[in-house]
């Protein structure tokens, strides 16, 4: 009889916390739309692109991103994303020479993970905006979020150094776990 | 005689090792599967987050299923030999303490990760990561894995000092509730079929740790002791049987699910050209060798075991765990990858 109470408060303890714990549940984002679409032409460049996805998409500051890479290798995307439910939405220059634009994003999807890929157009006439498109700044990428992500905190640490700081705290814990036992030996 | 018992159980961490080491193979082999050419332009992050992220995944799992093992291993012994069972017990009290901590530790590396994997080329400071705790489901289920997981230290160690006072079904259940958060996080939770799916997801890992920990610790921790493992084994058994038949059918469920409801794909595209219909096919091979391995050990081992007989059990056993390694490994890869 004891047995079979435990039973039962084992199983009803954790459906209640399986029924507890469930919130929204979530998944990869997938890319069902898109403005301009996955292999079109168009004589004019777009003012933006508009991208559209099963789920909402996640509108933390700095996560997102889209970049339109030109035939030239330069980028062609202005400003900032924003964030509306499902669309993502990004300015674009006025666009240069013709050719194949390739539209490439990283979002953050419903579940937490990132999202990435890639969507193509094809220009055929060339655009009114200059010849070669903006060229990254090789700390760009790094500059912008740094400055959202460290200016809270002063400055954060290489990954490389959490983790060790992790595992060297879990060396010192399993040393007092495993030596726990010892002085008990009865 | 305790002391010459207490040192006799810890001789065949091999089959553990088998388990760890397989199931970084699955990562490696699902990571594989699945690699995709870098977008131009678009930050990537660098290979630390991309293959560590996975693999510290992956241990976060065979943590809890050394946890769990622990855990069912006084009720799979059964309580009708105290005096045989009592020094085996004690021995390996300390690595139910040691196990927790190291799924709370992975947990918390994880959750670094996560946060460096959403600023690429960054570093990670405290903010960041409070940010995306803040922010992100997964961030929140990582913390609470990391406090449950200390909990069920917690409860180690009080298992320590007490004895099987503390019940096991309690430890059993707070280790299952720390299993609980990360599964409804990752991917095969499909949007529009949501409740179905997170409830057949978690029935899912709950079966494969609880099956892979009983194996694990029965032929670990009892194959030197013929008495114990005739008694444990058919426990087991019946266990590993229900396991079976939930992970399949949630397996299956979920996969289905997933490739069907997919935009823009059909069924049998995503199963055979995709990298996330490819995981799945393996892991049903997995799961269907998986099958053949425990009948084996059920109809041809076990009845000598029960009359405690000599057998090849630690063999087929150490096959049975590479192959549920390798599963865990394409899992954790595959809550990764969209279809």
């Amino acid at each position: 009889m004891n047995r079979a109470i435990k039973a039962a408060a084992v199983t009803g303890f954790v459906t209640a916390g399986l029924l507890g714990l469930a919130g929204p549940a979530s998944a990869h984002n997938t890319l069902v739309d898109s403005d301009p679409k996955n292999g079109t032409n168009t004589a004019t460049g777009p003012a933006t692109i508009t991208l559209t996805f099963d789920q909402p998409v996640q509108a933390a500051a700095s996560v997102n991103s889209v970049v339109v890479i030109g035939p030239d290798g330069g980028h062609w995307e202005s400003g900032d994303i924003s964030v509306d439910g499902t669309r993502v939405t990004t300015p674009v220059n006025p666009l240069g020479p013709a050719g194949g634009y390739r539209i490439g994003y990283r979002i953050l999807s419903n579940d937490g993970h990132p999202v990435t890929g890639q969507i193509e157009f094809t220009l055929t006439a060339a655009g009114a905006g200059p010849s070669t498109g903006a060229r990254p700044d090789p700390s760009a990428d790094g500059a912008a979020p740094a400055a959202a992500v460290g200016s809270e905190d002063g400055g954060g640490l290489p990954t490389l150094v959490w983790i060790t700081g992790a595992v060297v705290l879990l060396a010192g814990g399993l040393v007092l776990a495993l030596r726990l036992g010892r002085d008990s030996n009865r | 005689m305790s002391t010459p018992t207490r040192t006799r159980v810890l001789h065949r961490f091999h089959l553990p090792t088998v388990l760890v080491l397989s199931s970084i193979i699955g990562v490696l082999v699902g990571l594989a599967v699945t690699a995709t050419e870098p977008i131009p332009g678009l930050p990537v992050p660098d290979g630390l987050v991309r293959v560590g992220l996975p693999i510290v995944r992956v241990l976060l799992d065979m943590a809890a299923v050394v946890t769990v093992g622990l855990c069912l291993l006084p009720i799979l012994i059964g309580f009708d030999r105290p005096k045989l069972a009592e020094p085996l017990l004690a021995g390996v009290r300390r690595i139910g303490v040691a196990a927790p901590l190291v799924w709370a530790v992975a947990a918390f590396i994880a959750l670094v990760l996560q946060t460096a994997e959403l600023y690429p080329g960054e570093e990670v400071s405290g903010g960041a990561i409070a940010d995306y705790v803040d922010a992100v489901g997964a961030g929140k289920a990582l913390v609470f894995v990391v406090v449950a997981a200390l909990v069920c230290a917690a409860l180690g160690a009080l298992t320590v000092r007490f004895g099987e006072q503390v019940p096991a079904e309690l430890r059993t259940a707070v280790a299952m509730l720390a299993l609980l958060p990360l599964p409804v996080t990752g991917h095969a939770t499909n949007w529009r079929w949501h409740d179905f799916t997170m409830i057949s997801m978690e029935l899912h890992v709950m079966s494969a740790v609880a099956w892979t920990g009983g194996l694990g610790a029965v032929v670990v921790l009892l194959a030197g002791n013929r008495t114990l493992l005739a008694g444990a084994l058919p426990r087991f058994s019946k266990l590993a049987t229900g396991c079976l038949l939930v992970v399949t059918a949630t397996g299956l469920f979920n996969g289905i699910v997933e490739l069907t409801v997919a935009p823009g794909v059909s069924f049998v595209d995503a199963l055979f050209g995709d990298g996330y219909g490819l995981l799945v096919l393996i892991k049903a091979v997995c799961v269907v060798g998986l099958a053949a391995l425990g009948a084996t050990i059920r109809w041809r081992l076990m009845p000598a075991i029960v009359a405690h007989g000599r057998t090849a059990l630690i063999g087929w056993a150490a096959i049975e765990l590479a192959v549920m390694g390798v599963a865990f490994g394409i899992a954790v890869v595959l809550t990764r990858t969209p279809v």
